[in-house]
């Protein structure tokens, strides 16, 4: 194992590399144009591909091309180039291309700042396009090691569902600098419990079945398989129609083939939940560590506290909030997003809460004081604004 | 109990902020030690400001956020203005007097170091100021040897430069310790 000293993105571009990733096409911009440049360095080494694109939007329709072409593809961004995805992701999704998309989420909206963490994409990366009728794997890695992990995951699941991944990272998680071990060997590489499905390729001529059949190769443009590939309703051969009747079960295989399986994607970490706490704090990325070290002070001072850390952000873990409880979410946004979701899925009588900022991560101090204050149940007013208005 | 050790070190882009975070970091993989460094910064490359914060402990690290820090490098009034208050009694504040005027009400140590002067006259260029500070910081850190930080620094940085960083780093190392109430 070789230990370093490292930043999540040289950590990304190292799962993509020994994941068989053999293409990047992207569009530089902070906190994630480390990703296109490690990779234009280490792509030619493994004959691979880098191309820079003229937008974020031509660079996935370039990665879904080539993945179409037989390669493994990724593309990496922050907000302001993610939202420009939408018309290639909407095509991944619908001709059921496996190309891996990594999020760094910066302070938005539009530009926003750049060199500071945010997370506002928690519900764009679940719709990174119109029109429903779809399921989205979204990963989130808290750590330079974990970022390394779910890269390589994130190709995994890829092959396997026949679809856009997103890992959805942070600032944090990206720029910033951590331990990181690389494994040497094959041995060292499945011991870590890491995976690789290498691209197989589906002869034709059917394009899809009609069910939540998973494992299937993804055809390749041309080889007489027929599959047009292109923004219509697909048949089952890949011919473009507008019968409502193949509309139906497309959809629902793309929704279906995802829901059916999702012991595949699911993952979370929890912390001293055994007791059946007072009050479950909720995270994912960056702030999780600091829900972590809250969770983890409140004990020491006697407090029934727990911890969730949500690792596979989408499909939504509704399970992990079955117990009746006072549940927090902590997030890098002002909004409230994850505790939208949260609400939905926690159990009769649970209260949810919400604690955000953008811009830089809580101290663990800030959560304990209102940890503090859900037990007493006191309002959590911060600076005269009623932040549980969402 | 294990032991965990914040770091903050904060100034303008182009003082090595980050290098010195990175040296730090890279020291304590050498030494099987856990290590996170969280970088902030504005949009500008030089001139802007920039934080590193550094964690450095014998198990896995959860919050990598500079709370109390142990050690503060203030490499510009700005960035100690915004930052001293994190400081607490245990907190040792490293800063060139010549840029930083310490706060008499703060509780935290502080340690006044001319590293820009020094290094202009020492070594021809005030540049290795950055390493003359993270000389001086090592000779505090009990958890990380000065060998292993050497190391780093031969890592970190471009060869031709290493035998300038070194007496630099010596010089920091070789400094007596004035702690002003």
């Amino acid at each position: 194992m070789k230990r370093t000293f490292d930043t999540g993105n040289a950590a990304i571009t190292e799962g993509a590399i020994r994941a068989g990733c053999s293409l990047f096409a992207g569009y530089p911009i902070t906190p994630a144009t480390e990703i296109a440049e490690n990779m234009s360095r280490r792509l030619p080494q493994v004959g691979g591909y880098y191309l820079q694109a003229e937008d974020e939007n031509a660079a996935l329709h370039i990665c879904n091309g080539g993945a179409i072409g037989g390669l493994k593809a990724m593309t990496a961004t922050s907000g302001p180039g993610f939202i420009l995805f939408a018309d290639a992701f909407g095509w991944a999704v619908s001709s059921e291309v496996p190309v891996v998309i990594v999020n760094s989420q910066r302070v938005g909206p539009v530009s926003g700042i750049t060199g500071a963490p945010g997370q506002g994409e928690f519900y764009l990366s679940r719709y990174l396009t119109h029109g429903g009728n779809f399921e989205t794997i979204v990963l989130a890695p808290s750590s330079v090691q974990e970022a390394f992990r779910l890269t390589v995951r994130a190709f995994y699941l890829a092959e396997r569902f026949r679809t856009p991944v997103i890992v959805l990272a942070d600032q944090m998680v990206t720029d910033g600098w951590e331990t990181l071990e690389l494994p040497e060997s094959e041995a060292e590489f499945t011991a870590m419990g890491l995976e690789v499905v290498p691209r197989r390729i589906h002869p034709g001529p059917e394009f899809y079945p009609a069910s939540d059949a998973i494992d299937i190769p993804p055809v390749v443009l041309g080889h007489n398989t027929g599959a047009a590939c292109s923004d219509w309703t697909p048949t089952d051969r890949g011919h473009d129609t507008e019968d409502v009747t193949w509309q139906h079960k497309h959809a629902w295989r793309l929704i279906h083939k995802i829901r059916n399986h999702r012991e595949l994607i699911d993952e979370a970490e929890e912390w001293f939940l055994d007791d059946d706490p007072d009050v479950i704090l909720v995270a994912y990325g960056t702030p999780s560590r600091v829900v972590q070290s809250a969770v983890r002070a409140a004990r020491r001072e006697g407090l029934r506290v727990g911890g969730i850390r949500l690792i596979s952000l989408w499909p939504f873990q509704d399970r992990m909030f079955s117990r009746t409880a006072t549940y927090l979410t902590v997030e890098l946004n002002w909004d409230g997003q994850l505790v939208r979701e949260v609400q939905r899925a926690a159990a009769a009588g649970s209260s949810v809460h919400f604690w955000g900022r953008c811009g830089e991560l809580p101290s663990s101090g800030e959560l304990l004081e209102t940890v503090q204050k859900l037990l007493k149940n006191e309002p959590l007013e911060r600076d005269g604004w009623r932040t549980e208005k969402w | 109990m294990s032991e965990r050790i914040e770091i903050l070190i904060s100034g303008y882009g182009g003082q090595g902020v980050v290098r010195i975070g990175q040296i730090l970091g890279q020291a304590a993989v050498y030494q099987g030690l856990y290590t996170t460094m969280l970088i902030s910064h504005g949009t500008e490359t030089r001139g802007g400001y920039v934080r590193s914060q550094v964690v450095i402990s014998d198990e896995f690290i959860d919050s990598p956020v500079v709370e109390r820090p142990d050690y503060f490098c203030a490499f510009s009034a700005i960035a100690y203005q915004m930052f001293k208050g994190l400081c607490g009694p245990q907190g040792l504040i490293l800063h060139n007097p010549d840029l930083v005027s310490p706060d008499p009400l703060l509780e935290a140590g502080h340690w006044a170091i001319r590293a820009e002067s020094l290094a202009e006259r020492e070594l021809g260029n005030a540049v290795f100021a950055n390493v003359v500070f993270l000389g001086a910081l090592s000779s505090r850190l009990a958890l990380l040897s000065a060998e292993h930080i050497a190391a780093a620094i031969r890592e970190r940085l471009p060869e031709r430069f290493h035998e300038k960083n070194l007496r630099a780093f010596a010089l920091g190392q070789g400094l007596k310790v004035q702690v002003q109430p």
